[in-house]
C-alpha cells in the first residue's frame, strides 16, 4: 500500500517532468487500494484473497494532441518511461480542435466519514467472520436455502491527482461489504439466485436486514406462479430499476452523449419527462455514497446536481472537456478507467428521493400487480432510444394486495421515457445500494409478456 | 521470470502448504478510443505482475502483486489467507492429479501489434469511422475501440509444472448510433484475434468489414418495424444460437455452476430434443478461446457437454474434477494475475444437423428469424435474456423485413425440447467477450436452428 501523500509527490514529480520534456499540459492520477475479501462457493469459505495494487494514470497534451499511459509500478523510474510513452503517443496522434485545457484548482467540499480505521484495520480472520455469520444465520432462518455464491470484503483506497494547471489534490477512504447469492430446490429445478448485500464505509454491517431480506425472498420464490401477459402495475425494486436506469436514462443525461446528438432528451432541459413524483439528484458528496469522493478523476470538486426535480429535466452530468465544449460547468463527473486511460462521464451516487408510503402498503393495494426484484438483460437496451426489454428474475406475482410466489420468464418491456411518466407512487424507505440510494416504485400500465 | 517464480514456490512448500502456483505476466498493452474522429484514449503500457494461489488446510489463499521483488512475503500472505479461509470449513479442497508439463510456447505473427506504428492504428481507426459514416447518412456517432496485447505469461506449479504461454491479443468494436425523424437506434460489431497480430485487422477485421457489419445493422434498425411480445416460432441464426449456447446453457454445464443450476442432478439424461449436439473445445486451432494448457497447467480439451441429446459431460478445474468426480478438461482460465483461475468456457457451439436453410422456414406463418445479438444474460435457473440488433420477420414461410429491438427470453432446458430442425450448413463464429466476475475471450457459434412456438418468448414494443 502506497500512501497519498507518496503518490501525490509521484504525481507532482510527473507534471513537473511532463512540463520539463515538453508538454504542453501534464494530469496525473495515481491509487493505491488493498482489499481482503472471502469467497463463498457451495455454503462454505473457499478463498480468501489479498489484492494491493498501485496504479498510474498519465495525460500529456503537446498542443492539441492528446496521449496516455499507465503503469503499476509506483517509482520515479517506472512513471518517467510511462510519461514518454505517454509524450509519444500525444505526439503520434491527431489533435483535437475543442480541448482547451486541464481542469483549474477549486474548492472541495468537506465530507465526513469516509475513513474509517476499522476497516483499515480489517484482518482476514474478520472477514471471514462476517461472510460465515451472514451465511450461517440465513441458513438457518430459511429451510433448504443453500448459498450458492457471496462473500466479504474490506479495503482501503489512497488517491491523488495533480495536473499542470496547479491542481494537487490527495484524499483516502474505506469500504467494506457482505454479499450472499442464495437459492433453493424446486419442483422444476432451483428458485432464481437472490442476492442481497451491505456495502459502507465502516463495519457496521446490518446483518439483520440482509438476512432477513434474502430469507423472505428466498421463501417467496419456493412458490411458483402463473404470469398473464397485458398491461398491468409493476413495483420495482432499486436493484431492478438502477440497471434498468443505468442502460438507459443514465446514458442519455451525460454530456457526450448530449453532445454527440446520442440523447433523446438532449432539448428538453426545463420541460417535464417524467411524473412529478419522481426527484432523481447525482450526489457525490452524500456520506453513505460507496462512490462519494471529495474530488472526481480530473481533480473536479465533486457536487450534488438535481437531475429531475418533480417530473422536470434540470441538468446533465459534465467533466471539463465536454463542459468546455458545451459552454457549461463541470459537474465532477469524469471516470478514468485506469489501466485504458480513457476519461469518460458517469454518475456518482444516484438519489431517487423517497415518497410518503410503506412499501407493505403499495403491495396491498395492487389487484393484479408483479414485484420485479432483479432484471436480466438491462444491458441489452437501447441506450440512445431508450427502448428496454428484460426478464423479471425473480419477478413475484401480486394478487389482491398479496405476493404470491415467483414468475418465471416473466418479460417487461417498454421505453424508459415511458416509464418515468408511468410512476404513481415511491415507497418511503430508500435502500443503500452501490451506486443509487433509492425506495421501490409503482408503474402503471406496463407491458408485461408472460411465458407460454 | 521462471526462476524469481520457482524461488516462490519453493518458499511456499517450506511453509508446508499443499500446493502452491504462481503466474507471472509482462506484456505490453494498448488501449485506443476514437469518438467522431477525436482520439479520446492513447494509452500504452508495460504491466508485470504475479498472481500467487495456495492451498492449505483444504482452502484458498490468493495475492496479487506488481511487486516482484516481495514474492516471499506474498507467499507467505498467501498462506496464511488459506489458513484463515480453512478454520471455517467443513470439507477440505482438494485437486485431482495432473501431469506436470514442462513447455515454452511459441507464438509468431507476421506482426507483433506493439510494433505497428500508432499513427497505423489511427489511420485504421479513422478509415473505419469515415466507412461507417459513408454508409448511410442516418449515421449520427461512431465510437471505435481497439485493444492489442502482446507479451508472455508464466507458470509454475509445486507439481512441477513450468509452462510460458504468449499473450497476444488484437481486438477491434465499433458503436453506432442512428437517428431519423427523432428515432434513435444503435449495433455493435466485434471482432477479435488471440493467435494472429495485427495482419488480422489488415486481413479480417479491415475497416471495410466492420463498417459494413455494424452500419448495416444500424440501418436495419431504423428502417425496422417495432417487434411484438409474446410467443412465437423463430430460427436462430449462428451469431444468436452461439450466444444462446454461451450464456443459457454453457454457464449451467460449468462445474462450479452446475450443482446450484437447473442441471443439477441431470448427467447422463436426455435434456433436449432429438439431435442435438453442444460441444466446448478448447483445441479448435486459431479460434479465440483456444490455447494449449488452461491457467493451471491442464492441456485444453474437446468437451462434449450435449451429445445424442444426452447431457454428456460438465465443464471443470482441477478443483471440480476431484470434488465432482469430472472428467479434467482444462478450463482454468484467469483474466490475468489480478485474478484467479476460475471455470470458463472456450469455443462453444451447436453441432449441424440435417435440414436444409429453406426447409427450417417451412410451415411457420409469423415468426422471427433471428440474426444477431446485442448483450446475453443467464441465470441458475436457466432464464435467460437476450437483446437482438438485427432480426426479420418471417411470413408465410418467407424471409420478411427487418424488425428493431427485439428482445428474446425464456428457460434454457425447456427451449432445448423445441427445437425442431437443425441446418446441415457451416457456420462462422461469433467472437466476444465473457464476463463471470472477469473477462475471457470466447468464440460461440452453431448452425441456424428453428425453434417451435413456445421455445423462446418475444418482448417487443408492438
Amino acid at each position: 500500500m502506497t500512501d497519498e501523500r507518496t503518490l501525490l509527490e509521484l504525481c507532482r514529480h510527473i507534471v513537473a517532468s511532463g512540463e520539463r520534456m515538453g508538454a504542453t499540459a501534464v494530469e496525473a492520477q495515481a491509487s493505491s487500494t488493498s482489499e481482503v475479501e472471502s469467497n463463498i462457493e457451495l455454503s462454505q469459505i473457499s478463498s480468501v484473497n489479498r489484492k494491493d495494487l498501485d496504479g498510474i494514470a498519465i495525460r500529456t497534451f503537446v498542443g492539441q494532441r492528446m496521449g496516455s499511459a499507465f503503469t503499476n509500478i509506483p517509482t520515479k523510474k517506472t512513471v518517467d518511461e510511462a510519461l514518454s510513452l505517454a509524450l509519444k503517443a500525444a505526439k503520434a496522434s491527431t489533435p483535437d480542435e475543442d480541448w482547451t485545457s486541464l481542469p483549474k484548482p477549486a474548492k472541495y467540499p468537506a465530507i465526513k466519514g469516509l475513513w474509517h480505521d476499522s476497516v483499515a484495520d480489517c484482518d482476514s480472520a474478520r472477514v471471514v467472520e462476517f461472510a460465515e455469520e451472514y451465511m450461517s444465520r440465513a441458513i438457518g432462518a430459511e429451510p433448504g436455502l443453500m448459498p450458492a455464491y457471496g462473500g466479504s470484503g474490506a479495503g482501503t483506497e489512497h488517491s491523488a491527482y495533480a495536473n499542470s494547471n496547479g491542481i494537487e489534490h490527495a484524499e483516502r477512504g474505506t469500504t467494506a461489504y457482505v454479499f450472499l447469492a442464495a437459492i433453493a430446490q424446486i419442483e422444476s429445478g432451483v428458485t432464481p439466485a437472490i442476492g442481497s448485500y451491505d456495502i459502507r464505509r465502516d463495519l457496521k454491517f446490518d446483518l439483520d436486514w440482509v438476512v432477513e431480506d434474502i430469507v423472505s425472498m428466498i421463501r417467496l420464490c419456493k412458490r411458483t406462479s402463473e404470469g398473464v401477459s397485458g398491461s398491468h402495475t409493476v413495483i420495482f425494486h432499486p436493484d431492478a430499476y438502477q440497471q434498468m436506469l443505468f442502460y438507459t436514462l443514465i446514458q442519455s443525461i451525460r454530456g457526450d452523449n448530449v453532445a454527440r446528438g446520442k440523447s433523446m432528451i438532449a432539448d428538453k432541459i426545463g420541460e417535464a419527462i417524467a411524473s412529478k413524483l419522481v426527484t432523481i439528484v447525482d450526489d457525490g458528496t452524500i456520506p453513505e455514497g460507496v462512490a462519494t469522493s471529495m474530488a472526481d478523476d480530473e481533480g473536479v470538486p465533486r457536487r450534488r446536481t438535481p437531475i429531475i426535480e418533480k417530473g422536470v429535466l434540470r441538468s446533465f452530468i459534465w467533466d471539463s472537456y465536454w463542459a468546455s465544449k458545451m459552454g457549461v460547468e463541470s459537474t465532477g463527473n469524469a471516470s478514468r478507467s485506469m489501466r485504458q486511460g480513457q476519461v469518460e462521464l458517469s454518475p456518482s451516487t444516484v438519489v431517487v428521493e423517497p415518497g410518503k408510503r410503506d412499501i407493505k402498503d403499495l403491495v396491498s393495494e395492487v389487484k393484479h400487480g408483479y414485484l420485479v426484484r432483479d432484471v436480466q438483460g438491462a444491458h441489452s437496451s437501447n441506450p440512445e432510444s431508450g427502448d428496454f426489454s428484460i426478464v423479471g428474475n425473480p419477478a413475484v406475482l401480486i394478487e389482491d394486495g398479496e405476493m404470491k410466489g415467483a414468475v418465471h420468464g416473466l418479460m417487461v418491456s417498454g421505453n424508459v421515457f415511458d416509464l418515468m411518466k408511468q410512476v404513481v407512487d415511491v415507497a418511503k424507505t430508500p435502500l443503500v445500494l452501490q451506486g443509487l440510494i433509492g425506495p421501490e416504485i409503482v408503474c402503471e400500465d406496463m407491458k408485461v409478456i408472460a411465458r407460454e | 521470470m521462471f526462476d524469481r517464480l520457482e524461488r516462490a514456490v519453493e518458499r511456499g512448500r517450506d511453509l508446508g502448504a499443499s500446493y502452491v502456483e504462481l503466474r507471472g505476466e509482462d506484456g505490453f498493452l494498448e488501449f485506443l478510443q476514437m469518438d467522431d474522429g477525436r482520439v479520446n484514449a492513447l494509452t500504452q503500457r508495460i504491466e508485470r505482475g504475479v498472481a500467487i494461489r495456495v492451498l492449505a488446510d483444504g482452502a484458498w489463499g490468493f495475492v496479487s502483486t506488481g511487486k516482484l521483488d516481495g514474492l516471499d512475503g506474498a507467499v507467505k500472505e498467501a498462506y496464511s489467507m488459506a489458513k484463515a479461509a480453512a478454520r471455517t470449513r467443513k470439507d477440505k479442497i482438494s485437486l485431482a492429479n495432473v501431469k506436470a508439463y514442462r513447455e515454452v510456447i511459441e507464438l509468431k505473427v507476421d506482426r507483433d501489434p506493439r510494433d505497428v506504428p500508432i499513427e497505423e492504428k489511427i489511420a485504421y481507426m479513422q478509415d473505419m469511422t469515415k466507412a461507417i459514416r459513408d454508409y448511410d447518412e442516418r449515421i449520427t456517432a461512431v465510437t471505435v475501440k481497439v485493444r492489442t496485447a502482446s507479451g508472455s505469461k508464466y507458470l509454475v506449479t509445486s507439481d512441477g509444472a513450468r509452462i510460458r504461454s504468449p499473450i497476444m491479443l488484437v481486438w477491434s468494436y465499433p458503436w453506432v448510433t442512428g437517428k431519423e425523424k427523432g428515432q434513435l437506434s444503435a449495433a455493435r460489431h466485434e471482432e477479435a484475434s488471440t493467435h494472429r497480430g495485427w495482419e488480422y485487422m489488415d486481413e479480417v477485421a479491415t475497416p471495410q468489414h466492420m463498417a459494413e457489419q455494424v452500419a448495416k445493422r444500424v440501418k436495419l434498425q431504423l428502417e425496422g418495424v417495432p417487434a411484438k411480445g409474446g410467443s412465437f416460432p423463430c430460427i436462430t441464426g449462428p451469431r444468436v444460437i452461439g450466444v444462446l449456447a454461451h450464456e443459457a446453457l454453457g454457464h449451467l454445464a460449468e462445474a462450479d455452476l452446475t450443482i446450484n443450476s437447473s442441471f443439477n442432478g441431470k448427467l447422463g439424461k436426455v435434456v433436449a430434443s432429438e439431435g442435438v449436439n453442444m460441444i466446448d473445445d478448447g483445441t479448435d486451432p486459431g479460434n479465440l478461446g483456444t490455447s494449449r494448457y488452461d491457467d493451471e497447467g491442464v492441456p485444453s480439451s474437446k468437451v462434449e457437454i450435449i451429445r445424442d441429446s444426452v447431457l454428456t459431460e460438465l465443464l471443470s478445474n482441477r478443483e471440480y474434477s476431484a470434488k465432482s468426480d469430472l472428467r479434467l478438461t482444462g478450463n482454468a482460465r484467469a483474466e490475468s494475475y489480478l485474478h484467479p483461475p476460475i471455470i470458463r468456457m472456450r469455443n462453444t457451439y451447436f453441432e449441424t444437423g440435417d435440414h436444409s436453410f429453406e426447409e427450417l422456414f417451412e410451415g411457420i406463418d409469423f415468426g422471427y428469424y433471428l440474426a444477431d445479438f446485442r448483450g446475453g444474460q443467464a441465470q441458475m435457473n436457466a432464464s435467460f435474456q437476450v437483446g437482438i440488433q438485427e432480426a426479420y420477420e418471417i411470413v408465410d414461410g418467407e424471409m420478411g423485413g427487418p424488425v428493431r429491438d427485439l428482445s428474446i427470453s425464456g428457460i434454457a432446458t425447456d427451449s432445448l425440447f423445441k427445437i425442431e430442425g437443425i441446418s446441415k450448413e457451416e457456420f462462422p463464429y461469433e467472437l466476444g467477450r465473457c464476463g463471470k466476475g472477469q473477462e475471457a475471450f470466447v468464440a460461440s457459434g452453431g448452425p441456424d436452428i428453428r425453434f417451435g412456438k413456445g421455445g423462446i418468448t418475444f418482448g417487443g414494443q408492438g
